[in-house]
């Protein structure tokens, strides 16, 4: 094969990776619009622009850690961990917003380093790690704000009525997040050692591959990326909330197994996350405008992820047939 | 020699049981007269949600001023929603045999034969905040006397602050507690009482498990699919930041008005500069003070007393300032 054809084989699997996706997403859209009359409106896509990139960034720490064949179920304790600090220094200490969301992402850095220590160090499968940090991060949210909920107010809100040629600073934030995931995921060394290791640890070990650090590395950053999406969703709630977060890990999992990342692990794309997350808020926000009851909701949101990794499968089982 | 080995094993056995029999029973009767102070459990639902860490901050406060005459066992749940591990909880407290249990429950059916359970073994059971549900009671034919607010009521004084605000006709959209809470259907159905007097139109009502996040999702979509609605009416105060928030970013500050309910901390600033309209406040620090009195006076008296019923306070921004 010489060159031309391979890359256009190339572009033709990259874009059939995000065809079946797309269908979905278009199917959604053309049901909603169908049975709403605002649906298809320059505010329905704003205001799910404006709720999404929180949801995004942890997706995209997600990714990378299943992508090594781990599961990371404290994202929402961390969020709420980092966002009751943030709202500790905003309302209490009075401290300048720079400072704050600095010791807001250290927390988050903390504890995903935490997280990557034990399960490199000792071995122990990430679930269990990670359940136990779930449960000491929300602890520590609980403590740190007494319980109650920090109204913090105009302070905070600042980060979300930002907005650089119309497209406000979490969003952009949120896709400068994607496109540096799916470049260190696709082109960097670090990123062929994590599908290595999500494919086959132990082939990894022994082919030179040093995984403590690189899986160490996976988990801050997933801490890291939890923390940054805390300062958005604070922003976006002007508060700081120990209950926020809460069932974020799973989301968060469906989006990007959704979005066709593997459970298994050695397989994954940033950018296919992404898409997961829009199909699950194009779902709760059309379903809410539809004035779907709650019971429904969750049904018709369970059968659509259901759905998608069916149809997933089948477009994994194509790709490898061709070839 | 083995025939013998089997009798020996026989008669410790049943000596041991005896043994345990007695001490059991000798251990019964001790606890029955000893002459100490009662001990009061306090079971509430989450103690994640500001208004129980209230509660218990008030019983406590309320122990210590009258340390002489009880001592409190304050638990909670983690999630609202836990009702198994309120049920281990109510056992837990009945197997350390308090003498009175002030419950404010997860779920105003399913606490009900756990708490007949309590009663039967002699226990005083008072109910706070969250009413239980009458049928229910009736059913399992106990009396259980509640110490609360009227939900249904202070939903309505709050509504009818926007009632002032708006024209017959309006649109208005409710946002909706947890849909099996007693609390959360009573507060539905003041909201209703007020819009139904005032001439208003509900829109829609949606749940959002008393949960700001869900809150926001939910009022974003309201907003959006009804963009002439002028008031919403959340079940408590965390959904009514949720609401704040997505009025908000849709650009339509005061020209939404919104009403909470619990008074926390969070919302004092957005009442005194109108983002929201008004609350309840339900005095969370007294109401568990007025179930451990009542139970107190139960244990005191061994009279059955009906319910009581606690004053809510209107809270906007006049009565702020």
């Amino acid at each position: 094969m010489n060159s031309t054809n391979r890359g256009k084989r190339k572009i033709h699997i990259a874009a059939a990776d995000y065809i079946g996706l797309a269908l979905v997403l278009v199917g959604l859209v053309v049901v909603f619009s169908l049975s709403t009359k605002y649906f298809f409106t320059p505010t329905t896509f704003r205001t799910i622009a404006n709720q999404i990139p929180d949801a995004v960034i942890i997706a995209v720490g997600m990714t990378f850690v299943l992508i090594i064949a781990g599961i990371d179920l404290s994202v929402g304790g961390i969020l709420a961990v980092s966002g009751a600090v943030l709202g500790v220094c905003l309302v209490q200490f009075k401290l300048p917003l720079a400072i704050a969301v600095l010791a807001c992402l250290a927390v988050g850095l903390l504890c995903g380093a935490l997280n990557g220590l034990v399960v490199s160090r000792w071995r122990i499968p990430s679930f269990i790690v990670t359940l136990g940090m779930m449960e000491i991060s929300r602890g520590a949210a609980y403590l740190v704000t007494h319980s109650e909920t920090k109204y913090i107010g105009s302070a905070i809100e600042v980060v979300g009525e930002t907005s650089v040629l119309g497209l406000s600073l979490p969003f952009l934030l949120a896709f400068a997040i994607v496109i540096a995931g799916q470049v260190v995921l696709a082109r960097t060394v670090f990123g062929r050692h994590m599908i290595a290791i999500g494919t086959n640890e132990e082939a990894a070990r022994l082919s030179g591959i040093n995984v403590a650090p690189v899986k160490l590395a996976v988990f801050a950053i997933c801490g890291f990326l939890s923390s940054a999406a805390a300062v958005i969703h604070c922003s976006r709630l002007a508060s700081a909330d120990p209950n926020a977060g809460n069932g974020f890990e799973l989301q968060a999992i469906a989006a990007v197994v959704i979005g066709g990342t593997s459970l298994m692990g050695g397989r994954g794309s940033v950018v296919s996350s992404f898409f997961g997350v829009l199909v699950i808020a194009l779902l709760g926000t059309g379903l809410a405008q539809v004035g779907a009851q709650e019971p429904t909701k969750r049904l018709i949101t369970g059968c659509v992820i259901v759905a998608a990794v069916i149809l997933d499968h089948y477009r994994h089982r194509l790709q490898e047939a061709r070839r | 020699m083995r025939k013998f080995g089997m009798l020996k094993a026989l008669i410790s056995l049943l000596c041991v049981i005896l043994l345990a029999a007695l001490i059991t029973g000798c251990a019964r009767k001790s606890v029955t007269t000893e002459a100490g102070k009662p001990r009061i459990a306090l079971i509430m639902k989450s103690l994640a949600n500001e208004f129980f860490k209230t509660m218990e901050d008030g019983a406590k406060a309320h122990q210590k001023r009258h340390a002489s005459e009880y001592e409190l066992i304050a638990n909670g749940i983690k999630d609202e929603r836990d009702v198994a591990r309120q049920i281990d909880l109510v056992e837990q407290m009945s197997a350390q045999r308090v003498n009175a249990i002030v419950i404010a429950p997860a779920d105003s059916k399913a606490m009900v034969s756990v708490c007949k359970k309590a009663l039967d073994a002699g226990i005083v059971v008072v109910n706070i905040d969250n009413k239980f549900d009458s049928s229910a009671l009736a059913e399992k034919k106990v009396k259980i006397p509640f110490v609360g607010p009227d939900n249904r009521k202070g939903a309505r004084l709050a509504a009818e602050v926007l009632v002032k605000k708006l024209k017959p006709g309006d649109p208005v959209a409710i946002v909706e507690g947890a849909p099996n809470a007693y609390n959360a259907i009573q507060r539905k159905l003041g909201f209703e009482d007020a819009m139904k007097a005032g001439g208003m139109k509900i829109v829609t009502s949606q749940t959002a498990y008393w949960e700001t996040d869900k809150a926001n999702q939910v009022a974003s979509g309201i907003i959006t699919e009804h963009p002439d609605v002028k008031g919403i009416l959340c079940a408590n105060d965390n959904m009514a930041l949720g609401a704040v928030a997505a009025v908000k970013a849709a650009g339509k500050s005061g020209k939404i008005l919104i009403v909470g309910f619990d008074n926390i901390s969070a919302v004092q600033e957005l009442i005194k500069n109108g983002a929201i309209l008004s609350t309840i406040d339900q005095h969370a620090d007294k109401l568990a003070i007025y179930g451990i009195e009542y139970a107190l006076d139960i244990l005191r008296t061994k009279k059955s007393p009906a319910d009581r019923e606690t004053p809510v306070d209107l809270i906007t921004a006049e009565t702020l300032r």
